[in-house]
């Protein structure tokens, strides 16, 4: 019935969509609190920045493609997307969203449509202008979003999702215009490039809780406690783990392999 | 009230791009130019590489994955050439070859026109031959490790894979020795890992960028990965197989750039301590 | 009805695709073939994904040809340019074949040079980046510069054999905290992409559906 060598790994998967959705459960009665996330709290003063400024707003998801296992990223970028729309439709803010992938492209103009929608200013969203398709080629797409930034000079750029070697380019570019700037990837590779050059930055796992923390919806924020409880469960098996091996025990290692 | 004007503190801690860039691009071209001769210490990563090749029995099969794009030749294609001089030296291993990546056929003729297999007698279809680019990155890695001729029933070029020798026996990854894999995209590093060290125990030898190093560390700390080397240390490879080419060359560069950076630090905190101590604004 | 479309159906996918997935990775029953079903649906992705291409070319088109007629400043020679491009690409592609050697030569001369081109300026950024950078302004920044330079020295090849040192020194530094640090983010990554896709399938997580407005909410 299970595939042998992953019945360990489908437990752990159930054992935490439990934690997760008893979290969400327990969250309609305390609502959980959680760590400020510097980042996602300043994307207001970013949009009130660029309204005075008079320059538009760039958001990008990175290399992000809905068929691939960066999928994720996507989405979560594409819910801070969805916040930040609004926020510019409201600030009466021009926010360009610039493609990689194609098929995302019919997502992200409904989410930004439903956002103008939302602050009351369906006319001024502008699908043509706003969601640009630049290239499904990696180096062709940054070369894109570099001469964007130089045309545009966007007063604030947003990066959530997953960047491969074109997030320097970025990071670098959108500095040197003076564009303030949110960067957020789980792609290790990456990190440390914006936590060099970005104002404010999203580790990983913050980028999965964005919508939730942007949201504010208390349901949301359960299941980020949930999440939590699997971490302490991995944590707790990294020193039960450790304990045995020094010990000369292989038991757990064998529990993982099954 | 006049612009105050700028101290030597100011101008050291706020260099110009362009002289910035204008002094790499120096760095960069005289080395070139007038290599240095630098040394180039053998590191124990280039090292194991290597001597798990070499130590490979005779008739052992390599599954070899060009993961790579255009953008990374001049990285990972010396690697790629400096290997393959050693795995023809050596003699007696065959290679079978896939892409990854899009552009991984292109960037395989590019390295067997530097290689020239004819010249150690190799012929392609015997002791080598390349399967083409398959799509699906891990779907691809998993779906060739259960059935090479499920996946794909040609070469790269459209003959069928059945008319070449190296192909008889070779069907899936336990008829592999080795895997090795060059890359700039992690999803490939860590795919090779996931399905085919997980599931086969297949040997992995990864070369990546640089600054992917760290990342990929784990999975050597956790001997998923033989040995992990970046595509910088191409120089080291072509001195042990003794087939000098674009890594070495580039090796003067690569110390003159670091040394460089190196430099611009210590005038940037040089010039940052300066203005502090003698009142500057921060 | 439009909240059916917009809402109700794409959650409603979302759930059956992802345990479909989970199911052919995890489980076995026999007579149900899993890994047919998802290499189907694998493929829809594909084809879906070939259409949407033919939807951002027109959407490339639309953005330049406006600003070809409008004559944009310092943009419409540019996009000019482009589709020139797109159409020698396309008339060359089609006519000869993907794998044709006329096609094989315009893309290597063009894109492949002009992408490590553009990969080695990274170079330049980095230098830039690092020198801004690595300041030791506060303890955390001051151990930053510590390790950044102990990196740089020991990927120096002449450095690396003039100070041995710094050899262990580095191998220490990447061994223990990076190697420890880069084991968390990856779990707590792994976990943060588990979260959320429980609650794309379960319907909780809709921001990439967007908001709901007044109208579809009913209200």
């Amino acid at each position: 019935m299970f595939v042998t060598g992953r019945i360990f790994a489908l437990g752990m998967l159930v054992a935490i969509w439990i934690f997760i959705l008893v979290g969400m459960e327990m969250a309609k009665k305390a609502i959980p609190t959680f760590r400020k996330l510097a980042g996602l709290d300043a994307l207001p003063e970013m949009v009130g920045r660029a309204a005075e400024t008079g320059k538009p707003v760039h958001f990008t998801t990175g290399l992000g493609e809905l068929n691939t296992m960066m999928a994720s990223q996507l989405i979560a970028g594409l819910s801070v997307l969805s916040y930040v729309s609004e926020l510019c439709a409201k600030a009466g803010v021009r926010i360009i969203y610039t493609v990689y992938q194609s098929q995302v492209m019919p997502i992200a103009t409904e989410l930004m449509k439903a956002a103008y929608t939302i602050a009351g200013k369906p006319e001024e969203f502008d699908a043509d202008d706003q969601v640009r398709y630049m290239s499904g080629e990696q180096f062709a797409y940054a070369t894109a979003v570099q001469g964007l930034a130089e045309r545009e000079r966007p007063a604030a750029n947003i990066m959530i999702g997953p960047f491969y070697a074109e997030s320097m380019l970025f990071a670098e570019t959108f500095y040197r215009i003076g564009s303030i700037q949110l960067a957020g990837t789980a792609r290790g590779y990456q990190i440390p490039f914006f936590a060099v050059v970005c104002d404010y930055l999203l580790i990983a796992e913050e980028i999965y809780a964005a919508g939730a923390y942007l949201s504010k919806d208390p349901i949301l924020a359960g299941s980020i406690r949930g999440q939590d409880v699997g971490k302490l469960l991995a944590l707790v098996m990294m020193i039960v783990g450790i304990i045995l091996t020094a010990l000369g025990s292989s038991a757990l290692i064998n529990l993982l392999k099954m | 009230m006049g612009k105050e004007s700028k101290t030597i503190w100011d101008r050291l801690e706020d260099i110009p791009r362009e002289v910035l860039y204008g002094i790499l691009i120096i760095t960069f071209i005289m080395p070139m130019l007038f290599p240095i001769g630098f040394p180039v210490p053998i590191t124990p990563e280039v090292k194991r590489w290597y001597d798990t090749i070499d130590k490979l029995p005779n008739g052992s099969v390599i599954m070899m994955d060009f993961g790579y794009s255009g953008g990374g030749e001049p990285v990972l294609g010396p690697m790629a050439v400096a290997v393959y001089h050693h795995i023809f030296k050596r003699g007696g291993i065959k290679v079978v070859v896939m892409s990854t990546s899009i552009e991984g056929t292109l960037l395989f003729d590019k390295v067997m026109a530097e290689v020239n297999p004819a010249g150690y007698g190799k012929k392609y279809g015997v002791d080598y031959i390349h399967i083409g680019y398959i799509a699906g990155t891990e779907s691809a890695m998993a779906a060739v490790g259960k059935s090479i001729r499920a996946t794909t029933t040609t070469d790269y070029k459209g003959t069928p894979l059945d008319q070449y020798p190296i192909m008889q026996g070779v069907n899936e990854a336990k008829d592999f020795d080795l895997l090795i894999c060059y890359t700039t995209g992690g999803d490939q590093s860590e795919g090779w890992v996931r399905q085919w060290y997980t599931t086969y125990q297949t040997p992995y030898l990864c070369c990546v960028l640089a600054m992917m190093v760290p990342t990929m560390l784990p999975y050597q700390k956790a001997g998923q990965i033989v040995s992990l080397t970046s595509g910088e240390q191409a120089g080291q490879m072509e001195l042990l197989v003794h087939v000098p080419g674009r890594g070495i060359k580039s090796a003067d560069v690569i110390t003159m750039t670091h040394l460089l950076c190196i430099a611009l630090v210590v005038v940037g905190n040089v010039a940052y301590f300066g203005k502090k101590f003698s009142g500057g604004k921060k | 009805m439009s909240m059916v479309f917009k809402r109700n159906i794409p959650i409603v996918l979302v759930f059956v695709t992802a345990l479909l997935f989970i199911m052919e990775y995890f489980v076995t029953i026999p007579g149900i073939d899993f890994k047919s079903a998802v290499t189907t649906v694998n493929n829809w992705g594909i084809i879906l994904t070939a259409f949407t291409l033919g939807f951002g070319a027109v959407n490339l088109f639309i953005l330049h040809t406006r600003h070809i007629s409008r004559r944009t400043k310092g943009q419409w020679p540019f996009s000019l340019w482009m589709l020139i491009v797109i159409v020698l690409f396309t008339v060359v592609g089609v006519s000869t074949g993907a794998t044709s050697g006329q096609y094989t030569w315009l893309y290597s001369s063009s894109y492949f040079a002009l992408s490590a081109t553009v990969y080695s300026s990274l170079g330049f950024y980095m230098t830039s980046g690092i020198y801004r950078a690595l300041r030791a302004k506060n303890v955390e920044s001051g151990l930053l510069l510590i390790v950044g330079i102990i990196a740089l020295a020991k990927n120096a090849p002449a450095v690396a054999s003039g100070l041995p040192i710094i050899v262990p020194w580095e191998a220490w530094i990447s061994a223990v905290p990076t190697t420890s640090a880069q084991r968390g983010i990856m779990i707590g990554a792994a976990l943060g992409a588990l979260a959320l896709g429980i609650r794309t399938m379960i319907g909780r997580e809709t921001g990439f559906l967007g908001k709901m407005t007044e109208a579809e909410k009913g209200g």
